[in-house]
């Protein structure tokens, strides 16, 4: 079996690999943490810790989940909040697993209403020996308007409350920023200005995931009623991508730290997550569907992509994507590349032909007795529309033309397909 | 003892019918759709079930085919639509069957009542006979406004679906729910009435607009070497009795020769086997590579622990000693067994009916008409198929013919008189 290093440093701590639970019911007391320690977790944000006189109190059921076709989990929808668990609780157990699991690294998750909560629960779970502490200020489905996400959109508060944890704590301090912004530059920067070392992002996207259309309120519902409340899975990866991609843009934040959250399950999204920037790589949602064992492939697959790429260390190819992805205004639009189709692959389903008539450019003829498509090259703009619906591939990139008066010359372009094909 | 021979084989359940929908590749003039003989359209409801529209799949379904419950889980679809399927360029087909048993059994439980009963146009049919291709005929007619009178012989409706095909296959509530569906729409069916007996043919075409004969061919052939046997029963016969009595039998042999190479055959075995009847050995008359079961059955009647020997023909018998010799090799065996069932074809019994049936079990002509023009046949005794998907067919082609005759008779009489 393939051995790699994939330990990561990450705000001068060490990490035996990047992947650590997020702050949520994953990782709630320390039987649960010590069993994902077991299966090769690096680490855990353990769920977020309180002050003493906030009392949680959770609704029944929580949960509901977003499908397409027989796919079940393609989004997530909780309506969690904080630890459950008394402080103090929370805090022997935070003390007993950096006891028992030392190489494991403990990130203390924590939230308060005010400066003074901010700073005490700093201090308790620094005395409670945890590695780095990470600033809740993103849950968007608190009971408190004084907590979550109401203070991360709110960079003045979001200063004030990470310079309060500054002053109780000497430990790294990450600030977990929330999506349900238009641009979380000012929240981040604010964050670092107060004090924070790095950013972890994101939270749950604020949602209505699906409505009991009889009952017509939305899921879940409780005693008749719903609420929008936070999204996260597989669905929300394309929005997590675009603001760690948009922070590590933003002037002066090149080098940002960002431990990465969102629709983490496999190791390709794991390496997306790295390639625009993030050390460290939180989950939750697969882990509540398959459990602490998503994490054996994560790392294998995560090893054999970096034997592939010809590299020894994950810091090699963290934030290796950010320059390359561009304005729109920059991108090369001086040509268009044809459809190629594959006819011994072509099963003749017809797929592409609905597609390109109903939804592109009417540029795939149809032949009915053959059952085969062709392209109209007159008609066809290269969208490559085809290619992404062909259920067998057998439709990929062919002739690059310029359009007319462009200069440039066609070998010169970079062709490659719009389909994943890395698996 | 019965629960084997009683139990149908799981449905797909809400996840599992969305994970096989999701397959479909939801083609460009789907081939599926124009493969079935009956023409349901299979592309058509499979993309509703994708787009969690059942209501709208069972429409499909049931809009097309008066029988959409039954097809679902008797039509050989490897034959016709799972043939076609563009999936197996990838892999295997869609299980169009499963898809549609879901849908139909969805529509049961929701009590859907899709077919509406036509606003009466004042004309009447007789059916004699109500197997499939009988009730699809009622069905159509039914829904364009005739009055339509159901003749059967036996007590119950439905002909091999009630009294043929085994339970695990088909349950008899499935075709009693389909029965009731087409009585709810109007039918009238006289029970215990056989035609060219208990009522006359001149009767039914003194009263009816038309009358259209769908007997099918209920009676076993027996092979002459076999008549008057006591160790012989026919397939037929075996069938209806178990049906009947829902598997509680009580004579039981311990082991029994089957003959034949069909799916009655196959359907025999397999209820012998389930029935827990230790040795159960098929004859076929065809090689596997020329079978005529469908390859579900044959794989279901395997499963169930039959021996099945192919490629040859009994050549004599003594009591319950059958000698039988291989077709192409030089090879002879000799079975004794409790008991010998015959599946080697079925006949048509017409007595009565002025029906011309030829060696073929079927009328010497192809099309629907007869030579008096009140008078139609379809069913097993047209030509074609003699499936539940082809009776389908037939009653609907039958049914169209006659709806037209019968309209163009009145536009014709509308015309003479305007001329007066």
């Amino acid at each position: 079996m393939i051995k790699k290093d994939l330990s990561v440093d990450f705000l001068g701590v060490h990490f035996e690999n990047p992947f650590l639970l997020s702050s949520s019911p994953v990782g709630n007391c320390y039987e649960m943490c010590a069993k994902a320690f077991d299966e090769g977790w690096a680490g855990v944000a353990f769920k977020t810790i309180g002050p003493k006189h906030f009392k949680v109190d959770e609704v029944s059921p929580r949960f509901d989940e977003l499908t397409k076709e027989g796919t079940p989990f393609v989004g997530f929808k909780n309506m969690e909040q904080i630890a459950e668990h008394p402080l103090e609780q929370n805090l022997h157990d935070l003390k007993k697993l950096k006891e028992n699991y030392p190489t494991k690294i403990i990130i203390a998750s924590i939230m308060g209403t005010n400066e003074q909560d901010w700073e005490e629960l700093a201090q308790l779970v620094t005395e409670a020996k945890a590695d780095m502490i990470e600033m809740n200020l993103s849950c968007p489905q608190m009971t408190s308007h004084d907590m979550g996400s109401d203070v991360g959109t709110n960079p003045e508060l979001v200063k004030k409350y990470c310079a309060a944890v500054r002053r109780g704590s000497d430990l790294p301090i990450l600030a977990k920023m929330t999506p349900n912004i238009t641009d979380m530059v000012p929240a981040a920067k604010a964050s670092m200005d107060g004090g924070a070392d790095g950013i972890a992002t994101i939270n749950t996207v604020k949602s209505i995931a699906n409505l009991d259309i009889d009952r017509k309120t939305a899921l879940p519902t409780v005693d008749g009623k719903g609420s929008v409340s936070g999204f996260s899975g597989k669905a929300v990866k394309p929005i997590a991508l675009r603001f760690i991609q948009q922070l590590r843009e933003a002037a002066g934040m090149e080098q940002l730290p960002i431990s990465g959250i969102g629709g983490i399950e496999t190791w390709q999204d794991a390496a997306e997550f790295l390639l625009l920037g993030a050390t460290t790589l939180q989950v939750t949602t697969s882990v509540m569907q398959y459990g602490y064992r998503i994490v054996e492939d994560m790392k294998n697959g995560l090893m054999h992509y970096m034997e592939e790429q010809g590299i020894d260390h994950l810091s090699e190819i963290i934030g290796a994507a950010n320059k390359s992805i561009v304005p729109v205004d920059s991108l090369n639009r001086d040509y268009k590349v044809y459809p190629k189709i594959d006819w011994d692959k072509c099963i003749g389903c017809g797929r592409c032909y609905i597609s390109c008539f109903d939804g592109a450019h009417q540029a795939i003829q149809w032949n009915e007795e053959a059952r085969r498509p062709t392209v109209d090259i007159d008609k066809c703009v290269g969208c490559h529309l085809c290619n992404l619906v062909c259920p067998v591939g057998a439709i990929s990139t062919g002739e690059v033309v310029m359009k007319p008066g462009r200069e440039g010359n066609p070998e010169d372009i970079k062709i490659e397909s719009p389909r994943l094909t890395h698996f | 003892m019965t629960k084997k021979y009683e139990t149908e084989a799981p449905g797909y359940t809400m996840t599992t019918v969305m994970e096989e929908a999701a397959r479909c590749l939801l083609c460009h003039d789907a081939p599926c759709s124009k493969a079935c003989p009956a023409d349901t359209d299979p592309a058509r409801f499979i993309r509703s079930v994708r787009f969690n529209n059942v209501k709208g799949a069972a429409e499909t379904i049931r809009e097309n085919n008066a029988l959409g419950a039954i097809c679902a889980r008797v039509c050989p679809t490897e034959k016709y639509c799972e043939l076609a399927c563009s999936r197996t360029g990838i892999d295997c087909p869609i299980d169009i069957g499963g898809i549609q048993r879901y849908v139909t059994d969805f529509e049961q439980a929701a009590k859907m009542d899709i077919l509406k009963q036509g606003k009466s146009n004042g004309k009447h049919i007789a059916i004699v006979g109500s197997g499939p291709a009988g009730l699809q005929v009622a069905t159509t007619m039914l829904t364009k406004g005739y009055a339509v009178d159901i003749y059967e012989k036996n007590e119950k409706a439905g002909g091999y679906l009630t009294y043929g095909i085994p339970e695990y296959r088909l349950p008899n509530d499935i075709v009693e729910y389909e029965i009731k569906r087409i009585i709810n729409l109007g039918a009238n069916i006289h029970y215990n009435t056989t035609v060219g007996d208990d009522i006359m043919m001149d009767d039914l075409k003194a009263n009816n607009d038309a009358v259209v004969v769908a007997v099918g061919a209920s009676e076993s052939k027996v092979l002459p070497m076999f008549a008057n046997n006591e160790n012989v029963e026919t397939a037929v016969g075996f069938l209806a009795r178990v049906k009947e009595a829902k598997g509680n039998i009580t004579d039981l042999p311990e082991n029994a020769v089957v003959i034949g190479g069909g799916d009655v055959a196959m359907d025999v075995a397999t209820t012998l086997r389930r029935l827990d009847v230790k040795n159960v050995t098929d004859m076929a008359y065809e090689e596997f590579d020329e079978f005529k079961a469908s390859k579900k059955e044959l794989k279901g009647t395997r499963e169930a622990g039959v021996t099945i020997v192919d490629g040859y023909v009994p050549t004599a018998v003594n009591g319950n000693e059958v000698t039988f010799k291989h077709r192409h090799i030089d090879s002879e065996m000799t079975i004794k067994s409790n008991k010998i069932i015959l599946a080697v074809g079925q006949r048509v019994n017409a007595a009565n009916l002025n029906i011309t049936i030829d060696k073929h079990e079927e009328v010497p002509y192809a099309g629907y008409g007869t030579a008096d023009p009140k008078v139609f046949v379809t069913g097993d005794i047209a030509q074609g198929d003699k499936t539940v998907v082809w009776a389908v067919r037939k009653g609907k082609e039958v049914a169209e013919q006659i709806d037209k005759m019968i309209m163009d008779k009145d536009k014709e009489a509308d015309l003479v008189g305007g001329n007066e």
